[in-house]
């Protein structure tokens, strides 16, 4: 309940030469604090960049060596596809060797090429053709030479030919 | 929330200061933690600030920021009217240019606006927080007097009397009373046949001649006086830890000058007094109820012919109670901080 006609005047601890002094006080301790936070902030910003540049250095390295070892295996892929290319090649050459050997009077039913040999099926129609025109060239070829008949509904003959290459000594 | 904090750690400096006729008393305060710690009163030969005033104050004041500077309102267009009711106010007294208080719903105060003014200007150097109603002091220290009964109550002041009467804490009528020191003498002289008539009185003159008892005839409305309850009631009263009837007694010799300067202004004052119950009596505005004890609050001393004046010239039952008025005024102001 107010009794006094007016009201007293605000108290204050703070004189004009306290605020004043207080005021200078306050701004030299932000200013200094403001100082030693934006170095502080810097501070830690800089081992942040380095632990940064720390880390891509690391990355860089392991992504180096994991390169490193792809062109390896890449390099690994190339000869082994060069190899298979050459390999296909010779494959490729033999094989239309082989199909130069048959002469047109026999037919070739089926062809199976080993790794010492190679096994033909296939129509003819007696067994001169054969002995003279396929088997001759093939003896030439391979080392053995095994060959069968069997005759065939309209009075041919089929025949299945056996053929290995011996392996020499010296290659074991 | 801080700045509680902070008042709490620093003593508060209460400086009350009252104006008498020609001098002016401060009395300050040292208050910490409850308790009135220390204070010192000094009694100036000046009703204006002057310097060894603002130096005495300021010397008290710059040990704490706390600092809380009390004035008793002296101003002449000053009192207090029986509502709180805006709409009734002013049927008692015309507020315009006034500030008022309510005090507890039941009755308000009120002063001259420019009084306030004028007091701010007069104390800009030093400023001043509070300023109270003599009536808000006499209700405060007659509390308990006040709640539960109907009486008169006196506030004497050495330029002034502050008159209120109450019945069972609703204020009836209140009036500021100026002593005119100027025409004190003219009084002397018009009272010279009173006091004649007092001395008579002894040697059996009959007290239905004196004027004053002649200004008093409209208490015979109120019954027999002699009938009147003259103490058995007060018993209470009179056994309280109350500082009563503390007046000057015969023991004092003061100067024959002196002496007879108190006369007048005693004197005074209860013509003052005797006036304004009269009015208060035959005023259809107020509710009129018939005054049997006075109380009264002496801050200058009193002679003990003015507790004569009253006993016998009014019939009143009159009770006497010294009042430190820049003590109370600094209670008021801790009253008004609710410390």
């Amino acid at each position: 309940m107010k009794y006094s006609y007016i009201k007293p005047r605000k108290k204050s601890i703070f004189s004009a030469e306290l605020k004043l002094v207080l005021t200078f006080f306050s701004i030299t301790i932000f200013m200094l604090l403001g100082t030693y936070t934006f170095l502080l902030y810097k501070d830690y910003k800089f081992i942040e960049d380095r632990a940064d540049i720390v880390q891509q250095r690391y990355d860089l390295n392991i992504s180096l060596t994991q390169m490193k070892e792809e062109i390896e295996f890449i390099e690994k892929q190339n000869l082994l596809s060069q190899k298979i290319y050459t390999q296909n090649s010779v494959l490729k050459e033999s094989m239309r060797n082989l199909f130069d050997l048959v002469p047109q009077r026999i037919t070739l039913s089926e062809a199976l090429l080993l790794d010492n040999g190679l096994i033909l099926y296939g129509i003819t129609p007696n067994k001169d053709v054969y002995n003279f025109m396929l088997q001759a060239p093939l003896r030439s070829i391979f080392h053995k030479t095994y060959s069968s008949f069997y005759p065939d509904k309209n009075g041919w003959l089929r025949f299945v030919s056996t053929n290995y290459i011996e392996e020499r000594e010296d290659e074991n | 929330m801080i700045s509680r904090i902070f008042e709490s750690l620093y003593i508060k400096v209460f400086v009350s200061i009252v104006v008498g006729r020609a001098d002016t008393t401060v009395l300050i305060e040292l208050y910490s933690k409850g308790k009135i710690k220390n204070s010192f009163e000094e009694v100036f030969a000046t009703t204006d600030i002057d310097e060894n005033m603002r130096e005495f104050i300021l010397l008290y004041i710059s040990e704490s920021p706390f600092y809380y500077i009390s004035f008793l309102d002296d101003s002449q267009n000053q009192g207090a009217i029986p509502t709180c009711n805006k709409n009734k106010i002013d049927f008692y007294q015309d507020m315009s240019g006034c500030s008022y208080r309510c005090f507890k719903k039941r009755w308000s105060y009120f002063t001259d606006h420019d009084y306030i003014y004028s007091i701010e200007r007069k104390f800009q150097h030093i400023g001043v927080d509070y300023i109270f109603s003599p009536f808000l002091l006499l209700a405060n220290f007659f509390k308990d007097k006040i709640a539960d009964n109907l009486a008169m109550f006196l506030l004497i002041e050495e330029k002034s009397v502050s008159l209120s009467v109450f019945n069972n804490s609703e204020l009836l009528y209140s009036e500021h009373l100026l002593l005119n020191t100027q025409n004190r003498e003219e009084l002397m002289y018009e009272d010279v046949g009173t006091e004649m008539d007092e001395s008579l009185e002894e040697d059996g003159i009959d007290l239905e001649e004196l004027d004053i008892i002649e200004e008093l005839d409209s208490l015979e409305d109120f019954g027999d006086i002699e009938d009147l309850d003259t103490g058995d009631d007060f018993e209470d009263f009179e056994e309280s830890h109350e500082i009563e009837e503390d007046f000057h007694t015969q023991d004092e010799t003061p100067s024959n000058e002196v002496k007879s300067d108190e006369l007048n202004d005693d004197y005074e004052r209860f013509s003052l007094i005797q006036k304004s119950i009269n009015h208060f009596y035959k005023d259809d505005k107020y509710e009129s109820e018939f005054i049997e004890n006075i109380y009264v609050a002496d801050g200058i001393g009193i002679s003990s012919d003015f507790k004569k004046y009253l006993e016998e010239e009014m019939f009143l039952s009159v009770y006497i109670r010294q009042i430190d008025l820049t003590r109370e005024l600094a209670s008021l102001a801790r009253m008004e901080m609710g410390l």
